[in-house]
């Protein structure tokens, strides 16, 4: 017999409160009750104390009778899908004293009484569920009372392919069958296809080679596991592949090549320091700091032994890049996307990437501890709802801005406050071509000892007789061609099973087992996570460093019986850790998982015998030399193109009204206050937050961040980044270098020395196999290669993915493609070495004077201002990185000598923006006058020009702080905090700053 | 012997390594203890003298913020509690600990019924996670909170609103168990720290010592929960077992502070050091004192 429970909420329910709230703002008065269900086949379900167990007897009843209501509505999970609450049950129910079987499945019932038809009902189903995901049931009360209730339903996993095993794929056949198989999946007998291997015809046709020689059939495991690993998403083909006349790749050939350069200059200045370090420390000693020349200063500060040399100790090599923190830790630093998912469904495909990245950071080296997540989100506009469809019968709706924007927030937000990692870092980007496919980035920083059982904290190895152990959530379905899919524009055919939902509770008992315990028993030789590709990728990772691996397929722990042995291999279940662990130590390590309710289980061995093997209950499914496996792919050169965007400037006329402009621009979606996410992500816990996400009195929304991750120790932490997707609509090169700029100088303006700062490069690019597109991208990472190698910040990790296109149709069922503008993210991780040091961006005190330090150009081209005007322009902000970095290291002095009050790096909006934002964050009055800048007020005002800091410093620091510039062009003193309630612009505009801040924080407050 | 503190851990309960530091910092001695290797050897809790629930999210507060953890401690753990609450030791739960103190019935336990669900710490009103700075006002006769009047620290929870019955609140007041109360700036935004346009006499850096409290009412941010009589924090009669949503951890050093960097800019202009320590230090000291204290009257 089924058991449902329905535990009936008391009407204050906050949940019940904000649905009301919903209503409400739709014109619907309702009242509205929550009974959360809970269903299952276990006849102790009905024990008295497990029914006790999910009621709080001050705010919820069970087993009343439900009434009062006019509609019932009942959201509940498919089969399969991960339900957190279910789990938690479950573990109540064996609490209870129930022995085995202890599944529960969870749901949430609505009764709603009021103002509403059956289409109100059905609509706000669609508004609070996923049909990918999730089921849903109305009834109207007199249904309910017909029936006695709602339908109980146990969504139980029955798989048809019970006890499935393995088939082999015949290769003997056409080039257009093989193409097929490449692009649709290995062929069912019933002729339905698996799902999308992503392996072009080049591909299949050297796996057809490859099994020639072997003489023999791939069998499908196989197969999938080559299209795995040789997956964009993996193997990072395009960034890899040869390219126009650069033979050793985009990656190589810029990116590597940046770091290598940037760390060998590094080596050798910590070399020649040393040799002069003496006769300098000599010229410091027994003086001021202000009697000592400042190029001398500079020396001393430079050459200092803590400060110089190179920062790099873990780059491009393992699951996160790593860079010295102090002398006993490395920070590592990893960003991730998760696109596609994030499309299908939002929430859990945001926290499906949250969690993944925390992985990453708990796979570096020996393991790092998260301290730190970020998030970017690039969305289309959520106050908008265009209709757009994956299919030509237009049955299969994309999802409104505003539900991805809600359930990417609510995904990062589920999963970071649930794994107790702050995230006080991040940003939004809004443009309407991101409305197939918005952009979802992830990233956590990690803190990790630089020895551990006197061996460097960040090497890691398996050896040949090494246990292969997985550790954590067990395997289902879920995830299955997430690798291969994330690497194919979406279109109709993407798989639902693509999508999963992470658990972020059984991560954090896998996370501190590991982190906290095990690592420092050095029981494991070497740990990686399963992410995209699942045990696939980790195993067959790890096995390049024993050389070889032996797998039994069988041992695999399951969520539920029936999985074919290809599906278990490549699935991609969140989770779960890898480690390579000596057979000696296997026994106490599995039983030190278990006392922390992990589960852990030996799954085979990594050998050296150079192959890949996998057997199933004893049979040989799988057994492909691992060269193969890892480098057999064929390279693809590939050749570009590239022509510039917009080539005229618009003819505009000067605003007549200058401070309804500004009014207008703070109000823009690129520029309004994000609040509501920063204070729904936890980003204090941990207590390492020094510099948060909220800044000044007036809580302006601010880009940088600082944390001191250890109490015993003042240093600190300091992330940003930088992001300008519309600056691809003329130039892809001014796009990439104008965020890598605002990166790096996001993170000076905060009070970091440039040779303490590092970078990380996530490209997302669209239809990246028309030469156009691919010529857009080379422009780019040449660009960024010149701005990272003129600043000395070396690139410590990066990914790609260059695949976001929506292909669909529009309402008439016409066929659109819409490409997500190519997107540079460069994030920046740096040390400063006192958070006391660390500077943010509010005003704070009257009479202070306000510095613009850089040059302001004409550089309004694909900027804020015009894009408010419907215009593009061509004169977009180029990166002078020779300019910029002459003022970073000035501005260094300055900070390091505490001269500097509050500093906000311009960027969106330019400087009218930013005096906007600084009033609003100091709540203070504003004096300015922009002549000095020599240009029209509104091309002063809202050029984007980069290259800039706006400060303010107290009287008595004036005179320091101007000798730190001395000789320097671009330092414009244009005003001073005064008292009043306005910002004053001389000649151009008066506003005040309650309309300011007004303006600033409406657009996204109820979100 | 130093007094020893004992801090929960497992199941996603997250703060024990700040929490440590908290009492470590304040001279105590501190263990953090996975709450399955207490189960298994739950003598220890003869040994020590303060237990700490720390924040979290044990059980990602499914079925309700707090409830399976106290489930699982009720069943295998509830005779040995009973005994430690009875001693006189000192027993804290923050934020999701005081969900699972007040789901065990170690709060308020009125007229010693300790076991007894009478508070429940549900959904926020606004049905979302709230972090942010909040300011209280201590009005107890806890060991915890003694010498304290308010504290600004700060809050981080999706599920942190006290709910009652009336006639349960009325007892809770007569015996002064509301310890913590949200209180908010009298007249003033918390986006304003001074008045503006007032141009006589203005203080030149944009602070504001000379404030004025009032209670929160319900207001949100001030009360970020909407909890009844704006409560932050109960006790149960003895005072010894303080339940508590705000953070004092998150907020035990200047450095932590939101306002730190207004703080540290003036500072710098005045010539003069900040102190190290904040309001939320407090709870951890008044700990220490308190067996100092029993210490020397034993002595």
């Amino acid at each position: 017999m089924t058991h449902r429970i329905e535990v009936l909420g008391h009407a204050e329910d906050g949940r019940a409160r904000a649905l009301e709230h919903k209503l409400k703002a739709i014109g619907k008065t309702a009242s509205v009750h929550v009974v959360d269900v809970y269903t299952s086949e276990n006849k102790n379900a009905a024990n008295p104390a497990f029914r006790a167990s999910l009621v709080n007897p001050v705010t919820q009843r069970a087993d009343t009778k439900l009434d009062n209501f006019d509609w019932a509505l009942e959201i509940g999970f498919l089969p399969g899908v991960t339900d957190n609450i279910g789990h938690t049950a479950a573990e109540l129910l064996e609490l209870s004293g129930s022995a085995n079987d202890n599944t529960v499945y969870s749901s949430r019932l609505y009764l709603l009484k009021g103002d509403l038809n059956k289409t109100d009902i059905e609509n706000l189903a669609t508004d609070l569920s996923n049909s990918l995901i999730q089921r849903i049931s109305i009834k109207s009360k007199a249904e309910f009372d017909a029936d006695g209730g709602m339908d109980i339903i146990a969504p139980k996993v029955t798989l048809g392919n019970q006890g499935a095993g393995c088939d082999e794929v015949d290769l003997n056949i056409s080039d257009e069958e093989l193409e097929r198989i490449g692009k649709q999946g290995i062929a069912n007998a019933d002729g339905s296809r698996r799902g999308p291997l992503g392996m072009s015809l080049l591909y299949m046709k050297a796996v057809q080679n490859y099994f020639k020689k072997e003489g023999r059939n791939p069998t499908d495991i196989e197969l999938e596991t080559l299209a795995q690993t040789w997956s964009e998403h993996c193997k990072h083909t395009i960034f890899a592949a040869p390219i126009d006349d650069i033979k050793d790749g985009l990656y190589k050939h810029y990116i590597k090549r940046a770091t290598k350069e940037i760390r060998e200059k590094r080596q050798q200045e910590a070399l020649s320091s040393r040799s002069s370090k003496s006769s300098l420390q000599k010229q410091g000693s027994g003086t001021t700091n202000d009697s000592i020349p400042d190029q001398v200063r500079d020396d001393i500060y430079w050459k200092d032994k803590d400060r110089v040399g190179d920062i790099c100790v873990s780059v491009f090599s393992d699951n996160a890049g790593g860079i010295i923190f102090d002398e006993n830790h490395l920070i590592t630093d990893k960003v991730e996307t998760h696109n596609s998912p994030s499309a299908l469904d939002p929430f859990g495909g945001a926290i499906t990437g949250i969690v993944g990245v925390n992985r990453d950071c708990i796979g570096f080296g020996q393991g790092a501890k998260p301290i730190i997540n970020r998030y970017g989100f690039c969305l289309a506009d959520p106050r908008s709802n265009p209709k757009y469809y994956r299919d030509q019968a237009k049955t299969n709706p994309i999802l409104p801005p505003a539900t991805i924007m809600k359930g990417v927030v609510e995904g990062v937000e589920s999963g970071g406050n649930q794994s107790g990692i702050p995230t006080p870092q991040g940003f939004v980007n809004f443009d309407d071509r991101f409305v197939g496919k918005p952009l979802v980035f992830v990233g956590t920083i990690g803190l990790i000892p630089r020895e551990i059982n006197g061996k460097p904290g960040h090497v890691k190895k398996a050896l040949p007789g090494d246990k292969i152990v997985v550790a954590g959530g067990r395997v289902g379905r879920d995830g299955i061609h997430g690798a291969t899919f994330s690497s194919e524009a979406l279109d109709e055919g993407s798989p639902a099973t693509a999508v999963q939902i992470g658990d972020p509770i059984t991560q954090k008992k896998m996370s501190d087992a590991i982190i906290k315990e095990i690592r420092d028993l050095g029981w494991y030789n070497a740990i990686t996570d399963n992410g995209a590709g699942g045990l696939s990728s980790s195993v067959g990772e790890m096995a390049e460093q024993s050389g070889g691996f032996h797998l039994e397929l069988e041992k695999v722990p399951l969520k539920y019986p029936g999985m074919a042995p290809w599906e278990i291999w490549i699935s991609e279940s969140q989770e779960r850790m890898t480690m390579a662990v000596p057979p000696e130590n296997t026994e106490k390590l599995i039983a030190l998982f278990a006392k922390r309710g992990v589960e852990a289980t030996i799954i085979g061995t990594y050998t050296d015998t150079g192959r890949a093997h996998i057997t199933y209950d004893e049979q040989t499914i799988m057994d492909m030399a691992m060269d193969f496996l890892h480098d057999g792919n064929p390279e693809t050169p590939l050749s570009t193109t590239f022509t510039r965007g917009s080539k005229a400037e618009p003819d505009i006329a000067e605003p007549q009204d200058h401070a309804q402009t500004l009014l207008q621009m703070m109000g823009r979606l690129n520029i309004c206050s994000k609040e509501f996410i920063s204070t729904q992500y936890d980003h204090n816990v941990q207590g390492s937050a020094v510099m948060g996400p909220l800044q000044g009195t007036g809580r302006v929304y601010a880009e940088t961040s600082v944390t001191r991750p250890l109490f015993n120790s003042p240093k600190g932490v300091v992330l940003s980044q930088g992001l300008f997707p519309r600056y691809s609509d003329i130039d892809t090169g001014a796009m990439a270098a104008a965020g890598v700029d605002l990166a790096v100088r996001n993170a000076v303006a905060a009070g970091v020395d440039l040779e303490q700062l590092a970078l990380l490069d996530n490209f997302c690019w669209c239809s990246s196999d028309e030469p156009e597109r691919l010529g857009q991208l080379k422009r780019a990472v040449e660009a960024i290669y010149n701005v990272a190698v003129k600043y000395g910040t070396p690139f410590i990790s990066g990914k790609d993915s260059m695949f976001n296109d929506f292909k669909g149709f529009d309402e008439n069922g016409q066929s659109v493609k819409i490409s997500a503008p190519p997107t540079l993210l460069a994030s920046s991780i740096g040390v400063i070495p006192d958070v006391a040091r660390a500077i943010d961006l509010a005003p704070k005190a009257i009479g202070d004077i306000v510095y613009l330090l850089g040059e302001t150009k004409d550089e309004c081209g694909a900027g804020e201002y015009y894009n408010m005007l419907g215009h593009t322009g061509q004169n977009v902000p180029e990166t002078d990185a020779h300019q910029n970095l002459r003022l970073y290291k000035l501005y260094g002095r300055a900070s390091r000598d505490n001269l500097i009050a509050s500093a906000y790096a311009l960027n969106h909006g330019g400087l009218g923006v930013a005096l906007a934002k600084k009033a609003i964050a100091g709540q203070c009055g504003m004096d300015i006058d922009l002549s000095a800048l020599n240009l029209r007020a509104d091309k002063a005002l809202y050029s984007e020009s980069t290259g800039r800091i706006l400060v303010t410093v107290a009287p008595q620091f004036k005179e320091k702080f101007e000798k730190c510039f001395s000789g320097y062009d671009h330092i414009h003193q244009i005003g001073h905090i005064a008292y009043g309630e306005n910002v004053n612009i001389n000649n151009t505009l008066q506003c005040k700053i309650k309309a300011l801040e007004e303006v600033y924080k409406a657009p996204l407050k109820n979100y | 012997m130093t007094a020893k503190a004992l801090i929960l851990a497992g199941y996603g309960l997250n703060c024990e390594e700040e929490t440590l530091h908290a009492f470590e910092r304040s001279g105590l001695s501190g263990t953090i203890r996975h709450i399955n290797d207490l189960i298994d050897n739950p003598k220890e809790l003869q040994n020590i003298q303060i237990l700490a629930v720390p924040g979290g999210f044990s059980y990602g507060d499914d079925t309700g913020s707090g409830n399976a953890f106290a489930q699982k401690m009720r069943l295998a753990l509830w005779d040995h509690l009973q005994n430690f609450v009875a001693r006189d030791t000192l027993t804290i739960g923050i934020c999701n600990g005081c969900q699972i103190l007040a789901n065990l019935g170690l709060v308020p336990a009125l007229g010693g019924q300790y076991g007894e669900r009478t508070v429940a710490v549900t959904y926020n009103e606004s049905a979302r996670y709230q972090c942010r700075w909040i300011d209280l006002k201590i009005n107890s006769a806890s060991p915890w909170l003694s010498g304290v009047q308010t504290m600004h620290i700060p809050v981080a929870h999706g599920e942190g609103r006290f709910m009652m019955e009336e006639a349960t609140l009325k007892r809770l007041q007569e015996n002064k168990q509301i310890a913590l109360q949200y209180i908010k700036k009298k007249e003033c935004h918390p986006c304003e720290s001074r008045d503006r346009g007032d141009t006589k006499q203005p203080d030149p850096v944009l602070q504001r010592d000379d404030i004025i409290w009032e209670h929160a009412n319900g207001e949100f941010p001030y009360n970020p929960n909407g909890a009844l009589a704006d409560i932050a924090g109960i006790t149960d009669p003895s005072g010894r077992v303080l339940a508590i949503m705000p953070h004092p951890e998150r907020g035990m050093y200047t450095w932590q502070r939101d306002d730190y960097m207004s703080l540290k800019d003036k500072a710098r202009r005045e010539g003069s050091t900040l102190p190290e320590e904040s309001d939320g230090m407090a709870l951890f000291t008044n700990a220490a004192r308190y067996f100092e204290i029993a210490k020397k009257k034993s002595a």
